[in-house]
């Protein structure tokens, strides 16, 4: 008969072995996570952040995007068709204005339609404060495509899901 | 010396097979009730108060609309993309009906709806519109903000994961 114990620990050597694994080999799932986390990084904004690490980040943002990188959005005038540098450009605009910032995803939908494309559903959660001293709470679903090009994972189609349509 | 042992015991139980049982028993217990059943919540933002105020806890009762449809005046949890971040909103015309504003008074096909929940003042003003087949049209109580910083309109029936339970 199999002891407890002996089936706590195989339980916890499979655990183990699959984590692993997960790290060693990162699936593509995963590598489409990692842009969301570094972009949400990239985009948030603490309050006692320096210029410099600032700059840093804005500049590490349009790497993220394609070369045209496409957004539609309903509920503001952002829509329109922008280049890695102009989104860089207007985060940096958005960090000037902002005295704190967060960005986070929840609940990510990853689908692969073909190779080499990931169509991603998701809820953006962007929180912050102005300098003026109001508050920024915005919740949205949005649903983005991401290409694969020269092995990095870029956004190139962002779409803001119109869930209550007034 | 009792006392202590029953607190060693607590802390570091012997792993026997009906310790096991009884530790995945509580898991799956815990899993159907409160991640399908009662879904906790942590209400953030302002847009349902003074009903639900920020920072508060609650639940989010799913079995609700399992034999029925939302009904003008249900406080409603609607999902994004799932349901880690989700909305809470007030029914407040259902499919068919044509939903109006004037002066922040809410009309109903042409009639004037008595919202003893809304106590901020309000001042909006939208054409009227019809509500679509399975959808109903949401709004939070607080309207006290522009019009166009608050989250409402119609959303679809499918998006009701159910209400709150206090």
């Amino acid at each position: 008969m199999v002891k407890p114990k002996t089936i706590v620990i195989a339980l916890l050597a499979v655990l183990i072995a699959i984590l692993a694994a997960r790290r060693l080999f990162p699936s593509e799932a995963r590598e489409v996570r990692k842009q969301f986390d570094r972009l949400s990084k990239w985009v948030s904004k603490g309050r006692a952040e320096s210029a410099l690490t600032m700059a840093r980040k804005i500049k590490r943002i349009g790497t993220l995007f394609a070369d045209p990188c496409k957004f539609r959005t309903p509920i503001y005038s952002f829509s329109g068709t922008y280049t890695p540098e102009e989104i860089s450009s207007y985060a940096a605009a958005a960090h000037l204005q902002l005295a704190k910032l967060s960005l986070r995803f929840y609940d990510h939908n990853i689908q692969f339609p073909e190779e080499g494309t990931a169509k991603v559903v998701f809820t953006a959660k962007l929180t912050g404060t102005t300098k003026m001293g109001e508050s920024i709470h915005e919740t949205h679903e949005v649903e983005c495509t991401l290409r694969k090009s020269e092995d990095k994972w870029l956004f190139t189609d962002c779409e803001v899901v119109e869930v209550l349509k007034k | 010396m009792a006392g202590k042992n029953i607190v060693r015991q607590f802390l570091f139980p012997r792993v026997t097979r009906k310790f096991l049982t009884r530790v995945c028993a509580v898991a799956l217990f815990a899993y159907l009730i409160f991640g399908h059943l009662y879904i906790p919540l942590r209400i953030q933002g302002e847009s349902m108060e003074p009903t639900y105020r920020s920072a508060r806890f609650n639940f989010c009762w799913t079995l609700r609309y399992v034999f029925s449809k939302p009904k003008r005046r249900d406080v409603v949890v609607i999902r994004l993309a799932g349901k880690k971040v989700m909305l809470l909103k007030r029914v407040v015309a259902v499919e068919g009906e044509e939903v109006e504003f004037r002066e922040g008074k809410l009309y109903v096909d042409g009639k004037e709806i008595d919202e003893p929940y809304v106590r901020y003042p309000c001042d909006w003003n939208l054409s009227p519109r019809r509500v679509e087949k399975g959808c109903v049209y949401a709004v939070g109580d607080n309207r006290s903000m522009l019009m166009r910083y608050h989250d409402f309109g119609q959303v679809s029936i499918k998006r009701i994961v159910g209400v709150p339970l206090w």
